[in-house]
């Protein structure tokens, strides 16, 4: 059985259904990339596996235990072994990176300030931080802060990262730097990744299989150069970026 | 106007007040269960110490001066309003005690709560509120750590704790600015004020305003709390969070003080 | 140098004195630019009279049950009080309204106004502000003051007035219920408006019409001020609450000080 599976997920807002009919099997250890047009339900996705959503129907099976009927309490367990790197960074604003990355060690491995400090200073070294350690969130880029948030995340050693959009809105440098990291992530910790994205670079530099999510459900999934094979035609659309093609896209 | 429109208009009219009764009681409700979330995480005791001293340290510091400053004039307009009267009736050995009272029991605990929640309950709210917005909230929750344990109940403790210091302070200096204006305005000696209060005030009148200033306190922080994270929509959400919060708070204290009131005696 | 040690916080003090000078002197400088505004014109069609529906409709169950329930405790308080003293209570009825008129009325619906109203518009144009939609306006060549503040003014100064003599008669009727269920006291006895005189009602009126002044004035300089994101408004709302409230308290006590030197006992 697959780490994580998605069996016949149904979700709506507000009457609007963005999922319908979603299956997905997630493997050990493989980074998984789920792509498509904005609002298709990506981070809808993702966000049930650490109980921030609930599904309406269907399924979700982690590491052989069910998931979505678990109240909050339950999922505190669940958010240990499943990491979250939001599209925000959602750094605390009133602490220093060092103070942010220390918070889950004390928290959760009893650690004291000092030695969790400790602790977080090295883990901020391992994303290429540390000069910046005692700086505040406000003062640093964009990328500096997807990097510490990632420190954070990791900060618990969790199983599985899910990242919401990592490389939206960074420079191609930065972006490239992420990409780097979270493919170490796969490769030297084991860690199962899972990325939101509609960076095609990404996409096709790191993934070893890729989820095509389109109207609810995952149209296509397979590794980036069966994807490229693919004789679907929405597929093609996305991939190749173009604007117009048999893709149903309110709006225009 | 025909009676279709007329009775179209009553029709809107009752409409729109079911609406804000229903509002106002979910209002009421989320902040019970916030309430009873609180006291569950109390027992056993397990909240973040720095977190607590933090609160305790921006909140007091941040409204002291305007809790003196209030208390001063508070006590001032107490001797103002009686200063007629007791001029009238020659009645200096009065006044002391008709601010006195109306300071410790009253006046002292609901205005000094009600300047707290403008300044550290909106403050509170505002940032509770700008960090749901910006996910802040769901990366706690993100790093299995429970956003009601770590930032709520060090907040509530830290306010509760807060205003009962600050009536107390409030409370004399609210005394000291009675006695400054009798003595100005109304010519009666520190010395008959001191005795009039001595006399007639009892440290019964002092503690059940600071009782009824711990109750306010949690009125204000749980009401403070509840709109911070409840918030949705950006900037203005953040902004009629806070207006939400205010207004709840005033009125929890007013009904509360009334309870509060009829319950001791 | 030793000295050194003593002027970082002596510096800090004085700087932040200093802030409060220059923030109270703009703040004048939009009292009297809301004063022309009112005269200019340049404020949109009806926008008055929607101001005034928002603050008084959205604030009258506010102003009556709060006042309504102060009234109470206020009766209560003051019966016990004079049970111990003389156990007479003809005064009781006759004291409250004057000081209903003359104070407690406007005052305590300032206060409640201070913090809903001063809130509320602190709120509104603090979202405007960091939008840019203030700008746009300036853009546009209409001056914020008169788009913004000056309609909340006007309709702030009739509708205090107004909500303090409903809130004022609630708070009557209140504390003589009061009065009638727990003390006893003959209806007729409490409901005595014979002390009322004409300096109670005029001190009243300028005490409702200056906290009508002074609550848009100053929340709408805090909204005006605000800088950032959602942080910036909810940091301007607070301000308001405070400055709104605080300045309610000081103009209470001004006028209370001016007409307690002018009419003294009389009063």
């Amino acid at each position: 059985m697959s780490l994580i599976e998605f069996r016949s997920i149904a979700k709506a807002f507000g009457g609007k259904p963005v999922l319908r009919g979603m299956d997905l099997a997630v493997e050990k250890g493989e980074v998984l990339f789920i792509i498509g047009t904005s609002g298709v339900g990506k981070s809808v996705t993702i966000k049930h596996l650490i109980g921030l959503l609930r599904v309406d129907a269907g399924e979700i099976w982690f590491d052989g235990q069910r998931i979505d009927q678990l109240d909050e309490k339950a999922f505190w367990p669940v958010r240990r072994r499943i990491g979250m790197v939001f599209q925000s960074s959602t750094l605390f604003d009133s602490m220093t990176l060092t103070e942010n990355v220390a918070l889950p060690l004390r928290k959760h491995k009893k650690m004291r300030m000092g030695a969790a400090c400790d602790e977080a200073r090295r883990r901020l070294g391992e994303v290429y931080m540390t000069d910046f350690a005692d700086r505040f969130p406000a003062e640093l880029s964009d990328g500096m802060r997807k990097r510490a948030a990632i420190a954070r995340t990791l900060a618990l050693d969790p199983e599985v990262v899910l990242f919401d959009e990592p490389t939206t809105g960074l420079d191609p440098v930065n972006a490239r730097r992420i990409d780097r990291l979270t493919r170490e992530l796969a490769d030297h910790r084991g860690v199962t990744v899972i990325v939101v994205s509609h960076d095609l670079t990404s996409i096709f530099t790191i993934a070893d299989r890729i989820a095509f999510l389109y109207q609810g459900a995952v149209r296509a999934i397979g590794t980036p150069a069966e994807l490229r094979a693919s004789s679907d035609e929405v597929v093609q659309q996305f991939i190749r970026g173009l604007s117009s093609g048999p893709m149903e896209t309110p709006g225009f | 106007m025909s009676r279709g429109r007329i009775s179209g208009r009553v029709l809107e009219g009752i409409e729109s007040i079911g609406g804000a009764a229903l509002a106002i009681a979910r209002e009421a409700g989320g902040m019970v269960l916030l309430l009873g979330k609180v006291i569950r995480a109390l027992f056993p005791p397990s909240m973040d110490a720095r977190e607590l001293v933090r609160n305790l340290h921006k909140m007091g510091n941040r409204s002291v001066p305007i809790v003196v400053l209030t208390a001063f004039f508070a006590g001032a307009l107490m001797v103002l309003q009686s200063a007629p009267f007791v001029q009238r009736l020659g009645a200096t050995g009065l006044a002391g005690w008709a601010a006195g009272y109306a300071v410790l029991r009253e006046i002292g605990p609901i205005l000094i709560a009600l300047m707290f929640s403008g300044r550290v309950g909106a403050n509170n709210t505002a940032e509770l509120g700008t960090m749901t917005v910006t996910e802040q909230l769901d990366g706690l929750r993100a790093l299995s750590i429970d956003p009601i344990k770590y930032l709520v109940v060090p907040r509530v403790i830290a306010m509760m704790v807060m205003l009962v210091a600050l009536t107390a302070i409030g409370d004399l200096v609210a005394l000291l600015g009675a006695s400054l204006i009798a003595k100005i305005v109304l010519g009666i000696e520190y010395s008959t004020m001191y005795h009039s209060f001595a006399d007639n005030l009892s440290p019964h009148d002092f503690l059940q305003g600071i009782y009824k200033s711990l109750v306010f306190g949690g009125a204000i922080a749980v009401s403070s709390c509840y709109f911070g994270v409840s918030v949705k929509g950006g900037a203005v959400g953040v902004g009629r969070a806070v207006n939400a919060a205010v207004v709840a708070a005033a009125v929890s204290i007013m009904l509360l003080d009334f309870f509060l009131t009829y319950m001791n005696i | 140098m030793k000295l050194a040690r003593y002027t970082g916080p002596i510096e800090r003090l004085g700087e932040s004195v200093l802030a409060y000078v220059r923030a109270t002197v703009e703040l004048i400088g939009l009292f009297f630019s809301t004063m022309a505004g009112v005269v200019r014109g340049g404020r949109p069609r009806g926008e008055v009279v929607h101001q005034m529906y928002v603050i008084g409709n959205r604030s009258l169950i506010f102003v009556a049950v709060t006042l309504g329930f102060i009234g109470m405790v206020m009766i209560y308080q003051a019966c016990l009080q004079f049970t111990k003293v003389t156990g007479d209570f003809s005064q009781v009825g006759v004291q409250f309204i004057r000081l209903i008129v003359s104070d407690f009325a406007p005052t305590l619906c300032g206060m409640m106004l201070a913090t809903r109203v001063g809130a509320g518009i602190a709120a509104e144009i603090g979202s405007m502000k960091v939008t840019e939609q203030v700008d746009a306006l300036r853009m546009s060549g209409v001056l914020p003051v008169d788009y913004l503040i000056v309609p909340r003014f006007l309709a702030s100064v009739v509708m205090t007035v107004v909500l303090s003599v409903v809130g004022g008669a609630i708070m009557w009727i209140a504390g003589g219920l009061t009065a009638q269920y727990s003390f006893h006291v003959n209806p007729a006895l409490f409901y005595d408006m014979s002390l009322v005189r004409p300096i109670h009602l005029a001190m009243g009126l300028v005490k409702a019409l200056s906290y009508g002044m002074a609550i848009p004035v100053v929340s709408g300089f805090c909204g005006l001020r605000a800088k950032g994101s959602s942080e910036g408004v909810g940091w301007a709302t607070t301000s308001a609450v405070i400055g709104s409230s605080f300045a309610v308290i000081v103009l209470d006590f001004f006028w209370s000080m001016l007409g307690f030197l002018f009419f003294g006992a009389s009063l």
